[in-house]
């Protein structure tokens, strides 16, 4: 493999690897706290790179405002889903599969106005309107602005994120649901109020990622569909519980779908069409063999580091 | 306005009705009786699909005594044109290949079915069969979609034509296959009754309802659920051969995850553990279906540009949501089954 191609695929590892931190800790978040595998996550992702592109469509080119659009509606995207659907029906004690099935339903629904909308509006693959500038070319490697902004800023949401969950008091009660939730009722952990918060910080948190990921390709209303295996097989890696388990297998998919298979496609002519299918043999694999995923081995690290 | 044919759009409706009816039983018995969550039943009707694409390109040439030519690059029209002059002047080939393709198809799904549920059955977390079903899904799909040489990639495979072709009237011949496919929901459909009432069907209840009880009976649970994922896929690859001959076509394309959910909204939709029911909600979804696409062509003649797809699976989704939170049993709830043991010791005992 050139070395070209490999500087490439790597960049590419860290850009969308961060990327699919930012979607898949909330996967995790969701599944820890709420105890809900939610395919409408996706849409979250969709929802908010739809609104960063109409405010850059508007005329409003500040990257932050941009931003904060698409963590808004992201946010009150996964916050109504949570109060319309997942409320009611957890208040039932229904089976999880309920569940699943409602996230996919809720799921079809932004996605299919998402579409009802850019059909109407005509906004089909169009990029959030950043001017390009070329900040770095050294060879064949060229970074434009807006890697210096999408990594840099998807880096520090999951520094800051981890930093909330493990180390603040919303994210000590967030964990202390996702341990045992009648014992956080029972010591006077407002319930459903830090419920309320954690949807806001996962739909937030994927409308972010969704903007920062119409910066780089063209926003489509089944961009975050698409991406949403690749998200759940970081997730399970990540056992479905442990945050830095789920950054970690973040950009180990990122780099199996780039780097890897950029060195199987030039090594053994496998074809680039089959590159959707890596995230799928993950999930395979790891629900098969290790189905709790990094959890141990971050642990074991932990223990070896006091 | 438009005219609509008032017979021709009743056949579709009722074809499209058999069809949905078996994709329907299918997961009926698999989650409605059994409990097991199959969210990838896009993957069962999409092997009845592809082992047809297979099947119509090099097995029916051969069955008519032809050299069977490669369906994919130059030869593609070479190949599609004997192939419909093949279903078009040979019928008992056609027949032959159709009852062949259907055994394949039920064969070859029903393996996938009892593996993948046998082995992801015995993890840590029951729910994980809905995910590798799911992914397993759309695995399959990208890997059919990216080989050249299975059903030609993206292109897909044409010309996979009804049994009846070659009766050489459209009328007639799509009456006929409207038949074929009401008769084999209507066999799924009894089939299916009496497993419910059998004792295996007892003891899948038993599982849903509570496992452990179940295995405490000193039942094996991991092949009970592996067995009546064999016989759902090998339903649903059936409905899946039909689904390729009603359309004409075999496309990846046409096996994402929203199929799935259509099977789901019909379940759901018509009553979970009712056989009644699922054949209700295929009914329901296929008129739909139907409505939607004329509503469609009124819509745009009228001057809108909505894509009515799209408002198709709002819709869907809504279905779900209302049924799940309001009506989780489905319009036809499962009732009280009886056999009839049941009667005879009611007349027994004088009541």
């Amino acid at each position: 493999m050139p070395p070209a191609l490999l500087t490439t695929s790597l960049v590419n590892t860290i850009q969308i690897g961060s990327l699919y931190a930012l979607m898949a800790l909330g996967i995790t978040l969701t599944f820890s706290v709420m105890k809900l595998p939610n395919f409408a996550h996706a849409e979250y992702v969709t929802a908010g790179a739809y609104a960063a592109l109409i405010v850059s469509l508007s005329g409003v080119l500040n990257p932050l405002v941009i931003m904060i659009a698409a963590f808004a509606v992201g946010a009150l995207s996964a916050l109504i889903s949570h109060l319309a659907v997942f409320k009611p029906l957890e208040g039932r004690d229904v089976s999880f599969y309920t569940l699943i099935l409602s996230s996919f339903a809720i799921g079809l629904i932004i996605r299919y106005i998402l579409f009802t909308m850019a059909d109407y509006f005509n906004l089909f693959d169009l990029r959030i309107a950043i001017p390009l500038r070329i900040v770095l070319r050294d060879g064949n490697l060229i970074l434009s602005n807006l890697f210096a902004w999408v990594v840099p800023t998807s880096v520090i949401l999951v520094i800051i994120l981890t930093l909330l969950l493990n180390r603040s008091p919303l994210g000590r009660e967030m964990r202390a649901l996702a341990n045992n939730i009648s014992l956080a009722r029972v010591i006077g952990i407002r319930v459903e109020r830090v419920k309320n918060y954690a949807w806001l910080l996962v739909g937030g948190l994927a409308g972010v990622a969704g903007a920062l990921w119409g910066l780089q390709t063209a926003v489509h209303p089944l961009m975050g569909w698409g991406a949403i295996i690749s998200v759940f097989a970081a997730a399970i890696l990540g056992g479905l519980s442990s945050f830095s388990g789920t950054v970690l297998g973040a950009y180990v998919v990122a780099f199996s779908e780039n780097t890897v298979m950029l060195f199987l496609n030039a090594n053994y002519g496998l074809d680039l069409a089959f590159k959707p299918a890596i995230p799928f043999i993950i999930i395979i694999a790891v629900l098969l063999l290790r189905p709790q995923g990094f959890t141990n081995l971050i642990k074991r690290a932990e223990e070896l580091q006091r | 306005m438009i005219n609509i044919d008032i017979a021709a759009t009743v056949v579709a409706v009722l074809t499209l009705f058999g069809i949905y009816s078996l994709m329907a039983i299918s997961l009926n018995l698999e989650y409605g009786v059994a409990g097991v969550p199959n969210f990838g039943q896009a993957l069962f009707v999409s092997i009845g699909a592809y082992v047809a694409g297979i099947t119509y390109t090099r097995l029916l040439p051969i069955l008519a005594g032809y050299e069977s030519i490669h369906p994919c690059g130059p030869t593609m029209g070479a190949a599609l044109q004997l192939r419909s002059e093949i279903m078009a002047t040979q019928p008992v080939a056609g027949f032959i290949n159709l009852a062949l393709t259907m055994m394949i198809a039920a064969l070859v799904a029903g393996a996938v079915g009892f593996a993948l549920s046998y082995v992801t059955l015995r993890l840590k977390e029951e729910w994980f069969l809905a995910l590798v079903l799911l992914v397993a899904g759309e695995t399959v799909r990208i890997l059919v979609r990216g080989a050249d040489d299975f059903i030609c990639s993206n292109n897909g495979i044409s010309g996979v034509a009804q049994p009846f072709y070659f009766l050489r009237d459209p009328g007639a011949s799509s009456f006929l296959f409207m038949l074929l496919a009401l008769a084999l929901a209507l066999i799924a459909y009894l089939y299916s009754e009496r497993l419910v009432r059998s004792p295996f069907g007892r003891m899948l209840k038993g599982l849903r309802e509570n496992e452990e009880v179940t295995r405490g009976l000193g039942k094996g649970i991991s092949l009970a659920r592996a067995q009546i994922m064999l016989i759902g896929s090998a339903i649903a690859a059936c409905g899946g051969v039909l689904f390729a001959l009603n359309t004409g076509f075999v496309n990846t394309n046409d096996f994402v995850v929203n199929l799935t959910l259509d099977v789901w909204v019909m379940v759901v939709l018509g009553g979970i553990g009712n056989n009644r029911g699922a054949v209700l909600g295929a009914l329901l979804i296929a008129v739909m279906d139907r409505f939607a696409q004329v509503g469609a062509i009124i819509l745009n003649m009228g001057g809108s540009d909505i894509e009515f797809n799209y408002v198709r699976f709002i819709g869907f989704g809504l279905i779900l949501l209302w049924m799940l939170r309001y009506r989780p049993g489905g319009l036809l709830p499962e009732s009280r089954l009886t056999t009839d043991a049941h009667d005879v010791v009611g007349r027994l005992l004088g009541k």
